[in-house]
């Protein structure tokens, strides 16, 4: 396949613009078309991809979008489907469970990823010494993140058991408490518990992102500092993290969208009890589209959900396709 | 940052000790917990206070799920196997399937390439559920509920974006002066890429297999939905069923999810610097 120079050149200039996306999509210059033709050959390789994304991405958000205008039948016969305009979202936003199911899903997302982001940082930063066993320690610490949610939330079940988890024992045994905590069934205690529970699976994720990110940090400019007479902290404060802050805003969104998302901690764990105590958006529709049937109505929480989804999608681009543009083929 | 030695006591570095101390505590118990769990008797476990060693280790946990000639061992295998083979199948396919674009999106600049580059990853930003039902339905009326295809069809379409996007950083670093001189020696593009590209883009494939393997392995949505039939189950959803039957055998889910484990954190141990460069690749560049 010919690759001209000028277009080369022309798609690097359009990639530059404030939303590549925009730039991508509009006929920016004359002779669209002929450019599409000259490259045929180069959408063979992206084809298989594209068809089967097609199949199976294109065509649910379609019909998700669809199904949140129509009431749908219990039994599942899509035929027999009733249209009912915005019904569904007026349901979805009037229903007197959004408000704390809202609540519940920005308390779980919020604490998971700043935590989360917390500890990681500080891993990253005690482990970007050498030292001996250092290798092994991250790859311990990254196990958690490697295992199953379902195992780990099976494990942290049995952890916190009413009656025979090894925390409320614990806690008894060191004097904290006089009798076991009931850790699972308490409407205070049940989100935040499943809360640790996901730091305890992610927070290495964050650990290892911003060590990569650690790397880039030049040595020569912190010895620079300290030279100045910078002390630590200053060192870390005005060097180390503005170096970390691309990373950081990528491994923030990437946590952020993981947690929104998440569904398998407290679907095995609670089930979004006790009393929707730990019920988030994601338990919800699935409760609304499995355990109800209601599919329209979850169709059109899915929706909003999306919506929301696409909005953090949007700067998860920006933050991660900064510079990517500037390398040409 | 060997400087810090001068000083007498660096606070610093103590800190941070005593911090990797507290999350190694906080990372390793729950899982030493679970191992001590399955050695013991269900009348052992549920004991309080409990015991922190077990009395009387025992590995009939263990010798109950992988002995097929009871019906617990037979299903446990059954849903390992299962496993194994929809991770299998899903990394494979996807891998081949990835190459050929993330090459394309790493070389060329097609009309167009910009807006499917970022349709592949704003996937990822789509929450599970909003692809749950459509794909239910669709599924079923292709007649895949409750077969294995439904699952690798779903984990391929689902892994492809991250695939692509990971194969893609590590095609940008292989230089396009090498495949150059190649095609100046006289090979057509494709055997510039076979023979060129392909070998020097092993680390890349490598990393993208184990992320798809381990996250089909671990992916538990999408299978419990497909799966009605109690021989076609995966194992996260297998072990699921398993607890709602016997909810007081935890034990046997102890050792049910430490062999569920193993695979994936023997293959993450093996090939840890891969997989550690897949995660952080593309998110961080200078």
């Amino acid at each position: 396949v010919h690759v001209p120079k000028k277009d080369v050149a022309v798609s690097i200039a359009t990639g530059h613009g404030t939303s590549a996306l925009a730039a991508a999509l509009a006929p920016k210059h004359f002779g669209l078309l002929q450019r599409v033709v000259n490259h045929r050959a180069d959408y063979l390789y992206v084809l298989p991809a594209l068809v089967v994304m097609m199949i199976v991405i294109a065509f649910p958000v379609y019909y998700t979008v669809e199904l949140s205008f129509f009431k749908t039948p219990a039994n599942l016969q899509m035929k027999d489907k009733i249209f009912v305009g915005l019904d569904n979202y007026v349901t979805v936003l009037t229903n007197e469970s959004i408000r704390a199911v809202t609540v519940n899903t920005l308390i779980w997302t919020i604490a998971s990823t700043f935590f989360a982001f917390l500890l990681g940082l500080g891993a990253a930063l005690a482990l970007h010494r050498e030292f001996m066993g250092r290798g092994v320690l991250r790859a311990v610490l990254l196990i958690p993140y490697v295992v199953s949610a379902v195992a780990a939330s099976y494990v942290w079940k049995w952890l916190y058991h009413s009656d025979f988890g090894a925390i409320g024992a614990l806690a008894v045994a060191l004097g904290l408490t006089d009798k076991p905590i009931n850790f699972l069934d308490n409407l205070h205690t049940v989100l935040p518990s499943l809360i640790v529970v996901n730091i305890w699976k992610e927070f290495s994720f964050a650990m290892i992102m911003l060590m990569a990110g650690l790397q880039t940090v030049p040595d020569q400019l912190l010895r620079a500092a300290q030279v100045d007479g910078a002390n630590a902290w200053q060192r870390f404060w005005h060097v180390t993290f503005p170096h970390l802050k691309n990373v950081s805003m990528v491994t923030l969104l990437l946590l952020m969208v993981a947690n929104f998302n998440s569904f398998i901690i407290p679907w095995i764990m609670t089930g979004g009890g006790p009393a929707g105590a730990s019920d988030i958006w994601i338990t919800q529709i699935y409760q609304l589209a499995f355990g109800r049937q209601r599919w329209g109505l979850a169709s059109a929480y899915s929706v909003v959900l999306f919506i929301v989804m696409m909005t953090l999608g949007y700067f998860y681009v920006k933050a991660l396709t900064r510079g990517d543009e500037s390398r040409a083929g | 940052m060997s400087t810090a030695a001068r000083k007498p006591i660096d606070w610093w570095r103590w800190s941070g000790r005593v911090f990797l101390l507290f999350l190694l505590i906080f990372t390793v118990l729950p899982m030493l917990w679970m191992v001590l769990t399955s050695l013991k008797s269900q009348f052992a476990a549920m004991q309080y206070p409990p015991q922190w060693w077990p009395a009387e280790p025992t590995l009939e946990n263990y010798t109950k799920l992988l002995d097929p000639s009871n019906s617990v061992g037979q299903e446990f295998l059954r849903y390992f196997w299962n496993s194994l083979y929809v991770s299998v199948a899903t990394t494979v396919i996807g891998v081949v399937v990835a190459i050929p674009a993330a090459y394309a999106f790493s070389r060329f600049r097609f009309p167009g390439r910009t807006f499917l580059f970022f349709s592949v990853l704003l996937r990822n930003m789509f929450p599970a559920v909003v692809f749950l039902m459509p794909l239910f339905l669709l599924m079923r009326w292709m007649g895949l509920v409750s077969t294995h295809y439904s699952l690798i069809l779903t984990y391929l379409t689902f892994g492809l974006p991250l695939s692509i996007w990971l194969l893609k950083g590590f095609y940008d670093n292989i230089p396009i002066q090498l495949e150059q001189a190649a095609r100046i020696d006289g090979a057509t593009r494709f055997q510039a890429f076979v023979l060129i590209v392909l070998p020097l883009s092993t680390p890349g494939i490598i990393a993208t297999s184990i992320f798809s393997f381990i996250g089909a392995w671990n992916e538990f949505v999408y299978a419990t939905v497909f799966l009605n039939t109690k021989d076609s189950l995966t194992l996260p959803v297998g072990i699921q069923r398993y607890f709602a039957e016997f909810a007081t055998d935890w034990p046997g889910v102890m050792a049910a999810t430490f062999l569920m484990s193993v695979p994936v954190v023997v293959l993450f141990l093996v090939l840890q610097k891969y997989f550690v460069r897949a995660l952080t690749e593309g998110a961080v560049k200078s």
